[in-house]
């Protein structure tokens, strides 16, 4: 198992985090530093990559692209096993308006993803007693596409190092439910939809 | 608002979603969890059979390789539906085709329209990722058997390469038990996937098999499935037959009537 890849790649993000927030309290004014640092952290629930997921993730082209970095966590109690898993993500926000100076809706993400499940059973590269080609897809990555929306606020922006706090919706899918859903039209459209939301704190 | 009041929204919100909508959201394609009527479907379908009013004729309708074919497969479902002939349906493997959870859920959700019971064999399809696990929690023992009207069904998994060929599938040991004789039955037939003339099949323990099959000389057919094409014939010397049921896909199943220790098989288009 990849506990222990699971574990430093948490550990890095956690330090990550906590350095982004600890380091501007701490007034370190070195703008190289800076520059490595995560532009965001995020919480989400579900959206197919975890039961929880955290992430970090860098922001481009006048915050329009996203690049984020989740481990998502799977329980027990909502599964036969508990799972463990990373994503990538890339996020283009197509629309932003200003609602007000402390609110901008963002009503059009528009996203893509990789996911990969950590366990023997869900490799990536064939296992050698296959055949070449024997099976075409890998139970251990995947990668899907997602629609959202996000409302972006100055919550947390007084009293903490803070920029603000934003609040996104997102619905997707990914390749093995549309592959399923493909010449299927008694398989329901919502059923290979996965839905899920977060909370994300900017620096 | 105050950071509080928002932990309070949120908190709310996650209780709402927990209670009401649990399947509107996806943790991951492999977590399992499903609800009653997606759990021991072997074992409360041979309860089921086992209640059922029976005369010296059975009448099975075979189907298997659903994949993902799932149109095809509600076009069997309701084939089978009119066909009042019908004692239970055999599934003969991959059920999943990527071995995904929510395969099996889907897989499942057509053959739950079935009037008459019906078992599902393990596909070398349905064991990809955790897909055994999903198969145990829906469908139970990866090998089991049932006795009805003296003939016992035995269910075997064959998927040997799932396993690496590590020698134990199928297990030799179960079936040379299962089909010992005794007073409750006087004939078996044997349903697999993978048949052993299939590289997907140890070789190793291919003579094993067939030894075993015909050691008590009471197996009166076997039935799998894997090539998707119909055939019947005698990969062995003794004279056991092989019956290769078609895949959902051609739009035909084959039907298997078993009376005084004989059978007959008809395909049946739909």
């Amino acid at each position: 198992m990849n506990f222990k890849i699971v574990g430093i790649i948490t550990l890095l993000m956690l330090v990550a985090g906590v350095k982004t927030f600890g380091q501007v309290s701490q007034n370190y004014d070195s703008t190289r530093y800076k520059k490595f640092l995560p532009d965001y952290v995020k919480m989400q629930f579900a959206g197919g990559i975890g039961f929880i997921s955290m992430g970090v993730g860098y922001t481009f082209f006048n915050q329009k692209l996203e690049v984020s970095y989740f481990y998502g966590y799977v329980p027990e109690s909502v599964s036969t096993d508990d799972l463990h898993s990373v994503s990538l993500q890339l996020t283009a926000k197509l629309l932003r308006y200003k609602i007000n100076p402390n609110i901008e809706l963002m009503p059009l993400n528009f996203g893509w993803f990789i996911h990969h499940t950590f366990g023997s059973e869900y490799w990536i590269k064939l296992p050698d007693h296959y055949p070449a080609e024997y099976y075409w897809w890998s139970p251990g990555r995947n990668s899907g596409v997602f629609l959202g929306g996000e409302i972006k606020t100055k919550l947390l922006s007084n009293k903490t190092p803070a920029s603000g706090t934003a609040f996104y919706v997102r619905a997707g899918s990914r390749g093995l439910y549309i592959a399923s859903k493909f010449g299927n039209a008694t398989i329901p459209l919502n059923d290979i939809i996965e839905f899920g939301f977060g909370v994300a704190v900017y620096r | 608002m105050s950071m509080r009041t928002t932990l309070k929204i949120l908190l709310l919100i996650g209780i709402f979603i927990n209670t009401s909508c649990e399947d509107l959201f996806d943790y991951s394609p492999y977590a399992i969890d499903f609800s009653d009527e997606n759990r021991d479907i072997n074992q409360r379908n041979i309860e089921r059979l086992l209640n059922c009013k029976n005369d010296d004729t059975i009448t099975i309708a075979f189907t298997g390789d659903t994949h993902r074919f799932f149109d095809e497969t509600e076009l069997f479902v309701s084939a089978v539906n009119k066909n009042p002939a019908i004692d239970f349906v055999i599934h003969v493997g991959d059920i999943a085709d990527f071995g995904l959870p929510k395969q099996y859920l889907w897989g499942n959700s057509y053959l739950l329209k079935l009037n008459v019971p019906y078992f599902v064999v393990i596909g070398n399809h349905d064991l990809v990722g955790n897909g055994s696990q999903a198969y145990q929690e829906m469908f139970g023992d990866l090998n089991y058997s049932f006795i009805y009207t003296s003939i016992k069904f035995v269910y075997i998994n064959t998927n040997s390469r799932e396993f690496k060929f590590n020698g134990n599938v199928p297990d030799i040991k179960w079936l040379d038990n299962q089909l010992q004789p005794s007073i409750d039955f006087t004939k078996a037939v044997v349903i697999f996937h993978v048949p052993p003339t299939d590289s997907d099949f140890d070789a190793s323990l291919k003579e094993a098999f067939q030894n075993s099959l015909a050691h008590y000389n009471n197996v009166l057919l076997t039935v799998h499935g894997h090539l998707h094409h119909h055939e019947i014939y005698k990969p062995f010397a003794d004279s056991i037959p092989f019956v290769n049921v078609f895949g959902v896909e051609h739009l035909k199943y084959n039907s298997i009537k078993i009376s005084n220790n004989q059978f007959e098989v008809e395909t049946i288009e739909f």
